[in-house]
């Protein structure tokens, strides 16, 4: 639960709206050393979500410093020059606030919980560590084995989490996608405590941050709080953004990958595609494109997979268009028994070529209709509106754009979404994988089923 | 002018300088701490918003036919949320050659019901933005509702129809079934879950409580219509039925949905509350030697029922052994001061037929004598020593002011009000919750340390590479 490495979810239902309607009726503005600010007013209840995000995350990382980012942020919990040691998390907790962080490979956050008579406590720690961070040797050398141990759980325990991750290293090869935002457990145990100060004072400043405020306060208590917290940071020169190497569009990939605890197929497909930051007109199409397609199980590739052919237990379809570089489009499924993985990928060709034959105004007015009816939901969590308006506000897109994202999909036309398949699925790198069973036993001796012993 | 002496000579003057000195290094220190240091209660006590009495008022509705429902009324936005359970419907309460038959059910009663073929009724859900979904827990069959006050009228249709007339179709329930299956094929990709699953088995021997919740795949290859419809028939009645209500409707909206949608149902469940499991806590930690990444520990011990007087202390108590995170005792002694585990926790259950305090953690071979050795000092020097006031007036200030946090969405709001009824916490539970926690004394926390934490009573299970542990005992 803690410090999740939060890989930023499709959010692309969520994103529709009546066309006259804005997303969150929020506000923004900038202090003047750069902070982006963002309220989400949401009176419910007397609690708030504050979120401070900086626009660096694994890309950032130099080469062979993999996890850097994230043993910083881990290491943001161990101490200022002012609140030495565990003193943020204890006076949080003292405090009633749930606090926690998240790395990506284009942003980090770090996020409370609170009631609101406790958020400019929270506000005033967050603001401290943005500049007064204490690196001891020691917290150094613990958090470095934490997140060791960090990823061993999340990646080494789990192989359909491992099947996933090499999916994205041989879709992204060279580009800092391919690599996993916890590093490798080499790399990470390789870092030294000087690559996380440069790294810290080269992205954690006001001129790289976009604070959220969302829940009981009003855009003007907003900014006074802010202007009291962040305002006297000052910036900073920031390290030069990476470069986002361009893929060759013809690109095609596939491999197959057989582990030993795994007794079913799954097979994934994944694009390269468009994000907000490369063509912001096409990610609404391809949003589209990816409800009608395979979100739901009353989407196109569901009904002829899974309910026609019976050749799928399950398939789905996701796009995600909030990133620095490339967005990702992917597919997933699990093949019926006596299917082959194989065979299913071939299946989804088909469908998927059907599917577009078959993209009429109508369908796409169902769509749209389906997106439109859930808009209001959006107004119940403030946590929603603070992890929406965060994470497409930390790769660039300003508050105006999210908050009209509705009208644009309102926009969307059955030619627009065919062109933009007929693009992403001739014309973007992709790689496809099937994750298998493996055919031979492990050596004996490593794997004894069944055989426990009493140890007191 | 003649030179004046600074100070005049007296004979404590030595004295006098030195204590002027340390008097204004003193008011230096201060005034540097002012500057420099983090004053939370200040910052608290300054702040512009000032924390709010926030009342939800919880009101029982009866309806008509007498059915009972908490509701919280919140006006904020036009959406209503309606959770519901039926007891003792859960996966436990499958017959024992019908293992899978509630999960079953629970996945059936979102294919269709009335006039709706399973897609007519997704598109129907889907173009309203109503969500209806059931599922079964360990004790509980249970189901949640969220509808815009606009399409509330359909939406509180369709959850009656999805409970009086499901239609079972063969085509679903053939592709249920074989969802289930592959469901039980990858369950041990995880070892974690093959954990859970044999941890349990050996925990409750016999008792259905260490059954697979995924269900036996022969008895889940059989299940058909007429199985289906038992199942149902036994679980959803008046008599076990619980409802929460929140949002945006009144008492007698609420009143008329409860006859609508509930009305019909049979009056008594055939379904009955489980005898006791008899587990053996004895301190034994088993290993289950297995190829993994991460060797993974769980633990159970005797717990505390909801009811029960000792439960506001061991809550108390948890929370400062294992409950709070990275603050807890035993994440500071295990991970914050070694760095031997990503995270290490303890937790209380409340299962109806036994209450557990259970507690795990995972880390790599080559920690994990020494991760578990500290663990089984932690717990057995918090049940020998106790606690100090100041970690229970730490852990009351948390408890007691991250309350509101649980305001956040309608859905959980509705969950607490049917849980507030399951554990019979009366009608004024969220007014009076707070003063629950701050009722409990250090001797009542002490006590119920030396109650649970007891090493020998502690029953584990590990599973992983032990090569390492072994040759260095």
């Amino acid at each position: 639960m803690r410090r999740l490495i939060f890989h930023i979810v499709c959010f692309s239902v969520l994103l529709v709206s009546a066309a006259q309607a804005r997303l969150f009726n929020g506000e923004e503005f900038y202090l003047p050393n750069g902070m982006q600010v963002i309220v989400v007013p949401n009176h419910k209840a007397p609690i708030v979500k504050h979120m401070v995000w900086y626009k660096s995350g694994s890309v950032d990382e130099a080469p062979g410093k993999g996890g850097s980012a994230h043993l910083l942020e881990h290491l943001m919990f161990r101490g200022t020059a002012k609140v030495p040691g565990d003193g943020l998390n204890k006076i949080l907790e003292q405090n009633g606030a749930e606090s926690n962080a998240f790395t990506s490979t284009d942003m980090t956050a770090y996020h409370q919980m609170t009631d609101i008579s406790r958020l400019e406590l929270a506000m005033a720690l967050e603001a401290d560590r943005m500049q007064n961070l204490k690196l001891r040797d020691k917290d150094f050398a613990l958090e470095r084995d934490i997140v060791y141990q960090e990823r061993k759980e999340r990646v080494d325990n789990n192989p359909a989490g491992y099947f996933n991750e090499t999916l994205r290293r041989v879709l992204w090869q060279n580009h800092p996608y391919a690599r996993p935002v916890t590093g490798t457990p080499e790399e990470i145990m390789s870092l030294t405590k000087e690559d996380m100060e440069a790294f810290y004072k080269s992205h954690y400043a006001p001129n790289n941050a976009v604070l959220v405020l969302s829940g009981d306060i009003d855009a003007a208590t907003a900014r006074q709080l802010a202007e009291k917290y962040y305002g006297p940071l000052k910036k900073r020169p920031l390290a030069p953004r990476p470069e986002m190497p361009r893929l060759e569009p013809s690109f095609k990939a596939f491999f197959t990958m057989e582990q030993p605890k795994v007794n079913s197929i799954r097979v994934g497909k994944i694009f390269a595609a468009p994000s907000y930051n490369i063509d912001p007109q096409d990610i609404y199409n391809l949003t589209v494109l990816s409800a009608y397609m395979g979100e739901g199980e009353t989407s196109k590739l569901y009904k002829k997979l899974v309910l026609r052919d019976e050749k799928a237990l399950d398939v789905s379809t996701a796009y995600d268009s909030g990133a620095r570089g490339y967005g990702t489009f992917s597919i997933s499924a699990v093949p019926a028994p006596g299917i082959s993985g194989e065979e299913l990928l071939e299946a989804i060709d088909d469908a998927w070529a059907e599917a577009i034959r078959e993209l009429t105004p109508a369908e796409v007015d169902k769509i749209k209709t389906k997106m439109r009816a859930g808009l209001v939901y959006l107004r119940d969590n403030p946590e929603h509106a603070a992890y929406i308006a965060g994470s497409l506000a930390a790769i660039g897109m300003p508050l105006n754009e999210i908050e009209k994202q509705a009208d644009e999909i309102d926009e969307v036309k059955a030619s627009g979404v065919k062109k933009s398949a007929e693009k992403l699925w001739k014309h973007a790198p992709q790689a496809s994988g099937i994750l298998k069973p493996q055919k031979e036993l492990t050596p004996s001796g490593t794997d004894q089923p069944g055989k426990k012993e009493g140890r007191r | 002018m003649s030179h004046r002496p600074l100070y005049k000579k007296s004979p404590h003057c030595g004295i006098k300088i030195f204590l002027v000195m340390l008097l204004g290094i003193a008011l230096a220190l201060t005034a540097y701490e002012r500057l420099t240091g983090f004053h939370a209660q200040e910052i608290v006590d300054n702040s512009i918003l000032k924390a709010k009495t926030f009342a939800a008022p919880v009101q029982e509705v009866v309806s008509g036919r007498g059915i009972k429902a908490y509701l919280l009324e919140d006006k904020t936005n036009p959406i209503i949320s309606v959770s519901f359970l039926f007891e003792n419907g859960g996966w436990a309460h499958d017959r024992a050659d019908r293992q899978g038959a509630a999960k079953m059910a629970a996945a059936m009663l979102g294919e269709g019901a009335g006039k709706y073929n399973s897609q007519a009724w997704k598109e129907a859900l889907e173009s309203k933005a109503i969500g209806i979904s059931f599922s079964a827990g360990k004790d509980d069959f249970s189901g949640s509702l969220l509808t815009t006050t606009e399409n509330a009228p359909q939406a509180f249709e369709m959850l009656r129809l999805a409970l009086t007339a499901p239609r079972f179709d063969q085509a679903d329930i053939d592709r249920v079934r074989a969802l289930m299956l592959e469901v039980l094929r990858r369950q041990k990709e995880h070892p974690a879950n093959e954990l859970g699953l044999m941890f349990e088995e050996e925990l409750f021997r016999g008792h259905p409580y260490g059954r697979n919740p995924a269900g036996d795949p022969a008895a889940i290859r059989k299940l058909g219509r007429t199985d289906l419809e038992e199942a149902v028939q036994a679980r959803l009645a008046k008599d076990n039925l619980i409802v929460g209500i929140a949002g945006d409707i009144d008492a007698a909206a609420a009143s008329k949905m409860l006859d609508d949608v509930f009305g019909s149902l049979a009056e008594k469940a055939r379904t009955a509350a489980l005898a006791a499991p008899e587990p053996v806590f004895n301190g034994v930690t088993e290993q289950v030697s297995r190829r993994s990444g991460q060797n993974i520990v769980r633990f159970a011990a005797p717990g505390a029922a909801r009811s029960d007087a000792d439960f506001y202390p061991l809550f108390i108590a948890n929370y400062i052994v294992g409950g709070s995170g990275l603050s807890s005792r035993l994440s500071k002694a295990i991970r914050e001061d070694k760095g031997l585990t990503y995270g290490v926790y303890s937790y209380q259950t409340l299962d109806d037929a036994v209450p557990l305090l259970q507690a795990g953690f995972s880390t790599t071979e080559d920690n994990y004598g020494e991760a578990l050795d500290l663990f089984k000092q932690q717990w057995e020097l918090f049940g020998s020593k106790g606690v100090s006031a100041a970690e229970v007036e730490q852990a009351k200030n948390f408890l007691t002011a991250s309350y509101n946090l649980r305001f956040a969405s309608i859905g959980n709001i509705a969950d607490i009000l049917t849980a507030m009824q399951k554990y019979r916490l009366g009608q004024d539970f969220l007014q009076k919750r707070n003063s629950y926690i701050e009722a409990v004394t250090v001797d009542e926390v002490n006590a119920a340390a030396a109650k649970y934490f007891n090493k020998d009573r502690l029953q584990g299970m590990a599973i992983g590479s032990f090569d390492k542990v072994t040759k260095e005992k």
